[in-house]
């Protein structure tokens, strides 16, 4: 046809006026949403909240591929070296006999030495466990997106933590999944104490995977492989919870985390509400109780009978766990805390005692 | 061609940077690059239509998708954008060769970007490390993803295949 134009035939000069105008107005508006993006407008928090609430079932559709990858690659691995690993762990269980007839014999004396002086319990630590459903990470931030949310009774400012330590802490929370802020984001400072003499820092995220130690005080002793904790000093997360090795040497000491932060998989959130939080993040119900409230999805369950980890809500939407993993849910992470075994509420609900290295 | 196609396989290739494939953390600036790297390629192919108002929103996904700041892979999809249209102007479409060329470029100037627009975001230096990677990963997985392009846009996926046919005719 003569008078039928093709669709890939250039526009008449006279339409790029409407075009660059078009183009000059996106990126008007990057550079806007960016200015607001800086000053943190509350209006965009909440569209980014309800959009990632409301793309949360496709993602956690999108991951599971890439999640049954990565632990089909894991198995494949251990079973390449099966042998090498049951005579490791054969060596390595002799030696945990050991700990743990030290441990029980401890763990009597301190009861008795407590009973003596009439020490106060310290209150327990409820949690649930979920699973990380998204990776977002680029050259502003290091974090995961992960399926529990204010319907599980997560807040902001909630600590998350995993098998092997502290992973960060919630910054986002939609109700049904939250952000969570990596230990090694540039955004990320956590007050800590470093080593048996539990020395003052500061450990920041700068997008590496190790973090760095800041506001050591002068003349501060540090050794390679000792332990980092939290200090609990800045009012929003727990003391005691584990966080990695010192590595590096004096003047450049870094904190490589025990986690595994570049492939979490299943993460807990420690319901921690402190006079700080109950500020930032004022929860939906008032509550009474300041300390380790339980949500009241969470009482809900303690109040009925033992659960099955279908029944859990926090592993309801999750992909069925591993043993590891109903592990995580069925008890409380042992190597989180630092002193004792957290005991196992009769009603299901899993209680980790926050408890000092002091 | 549909025209919804480019739109979707980019939105796929959104989607795919927020999954956890457990990527260290120095590779995580190659994803969102394939992103752009995507908008540029839809943009320079002669005979491919993808508007910068779909580019610029695809990479606001992106920007909630990862959580970072709100503008900014949006701007740097934005500019692949634009790129890609000017890459189509001069015909550097036609020649794989020259359009990774034109790409190379490109992404060095992204990574200069993005990295002085982080900085100034943080108002501190950010790690440049990460961001050089990724560009200098795209430029390496160009061919592998302008081949994939090109399947899609050959039609294969059957509506594709007569729309061509038929604009071609």
């Amino acid at each position: 046809m003569r008078g039928a134009r093709s669709p890939f035939r250039p526009r008449p000069s006279r339409w790029r006026g409407p075009v660059e105008l078009l183009s000059f107005t996106l990126y008007f508006l990057c550079a806007v949403l960016l200015v607001l993006s800086r000053i943190g407008h509350g209006l965009l928090v909440n569209v980014r909240d309800d959009f990632v609430d409301l793309s949360a079932p496709l993602l956690e559709a999108a991951s599971m591929p890439a999640i049954l990858g990565r632990h089909a690659l894991e198995r494949a691995r251990s079973y390449a070296g099966a042998f090498a690993e049951i005579d490791r762990l054969k060596a390595e269980n002799e030696e945990l006999k050991q700990w743990e007839w030290r441990a029980k014999s401890l763990e009597n004396k301190v009861e008795h030495l407590r009973l003596l002086l009439n020490a106060v319990d310290e209150p327990a630590l409820h949690y649930v466990t979920g699973s990380v459903i998204a990776d977002a990470r680029g050259p502003f931030l290091r974090s995961a997106l992960i399926n529990l949310g204010r319907d599980n009774g997560v807040r902001i400012g909630y600590a998350v933590i995993n098998g092997d330590g502290l992973v960060g802490r919630t910054v986002d929370a939609g109700a049904s999944v939250a952000r969570v802020l990596l230990l090694n984001d540039l955004n990320s400072r956590i007050p800590v104490l470093v080593g048996p003499a539990g020395v003052r820092a500061l450990a920041s995220g700068d997008n590496s995977a190790e973090l760095r130690l800041d506001f050591l005080p002068d003349g501060a002793k540090l050794y390679p492989g000792d332990e980092v904790y939290t200090s609990g000093s800045d009012g929003v997360l727990p003391r005691g919870l584990h966080i990695g090795v010192v590595t590096g040497s004096p003047g450049a000491y870094k904190v490589r985390p025990h986690a595994e932060l570049s492939s979490l998989d299943v993460v807990s959130v420690l319901f921690f509400d402190t006079p700080t939080l109950t500020t930032t993040d004022p929860p939906v119900l008032p509550d009474p109780r300041a300390l380790s409230a339980a949500p009241e999805a969470t009482r809900a369950v303690a109040a009925a009978p033992p659960p099955t980890a279908e029944q859990t809500p926090a592993v309801a939407s999750a992909p069925p766990p591993a043993p590891e993993q109903t592990h995580a849910v069925a008890s409380p992470p042992p190597p989180i805390v630092s002193n004792e075994a957290a005991p196992i509420e009769a009603e299901g609900t899993a209680s980790v005692e926050a408890q000092t290295q002091q | 061609m549909s025209t919804m196609l480019p739109a979707l396989s980019v939105l796929f290739a959104v989607v795919a940077t927020a999954v956890p494939w457990g990527l260290p953390a120095d590779a995580t600036f190659i994803l969102p690059l394939v992103v752009v790297m995507m908008v540029f390629c839809w943009r320079a192919l002669p005979g491919v239509t993808l508007s910068p108002l779909v580019a610029m929103l695809l990479g606001l996904l992106t920007d909630i998708m990862s959580g970072g700041p709100l503008g900014f892979w949006a701007l740097l999809t934005l500019i692949g954008a634009s790129a890609g249209g000017y890459a189509k102007v001069f015909g550097a479409g036609r020649e794989v060769v020259t359009l990774w060329l034109f790409w190379a470029c490109l992404a060095a100037a992204l990574a200069l970007f993005g990295w002085l627009l982080a900085s100034v975001f943080f108002l501190r230096w950010v790690d440049w490390w990460p961001i050089g990677v990724g560009a200098a990963a795209s430029v390496v997985l160009f061919p592998v993803v302008v081949k994939g392009l090109r399947w899609i846009e050959r039609g294969s996926f059957g509506l594709g295949a007569r729309a061509t046919y038929r604009s071609r005719a």
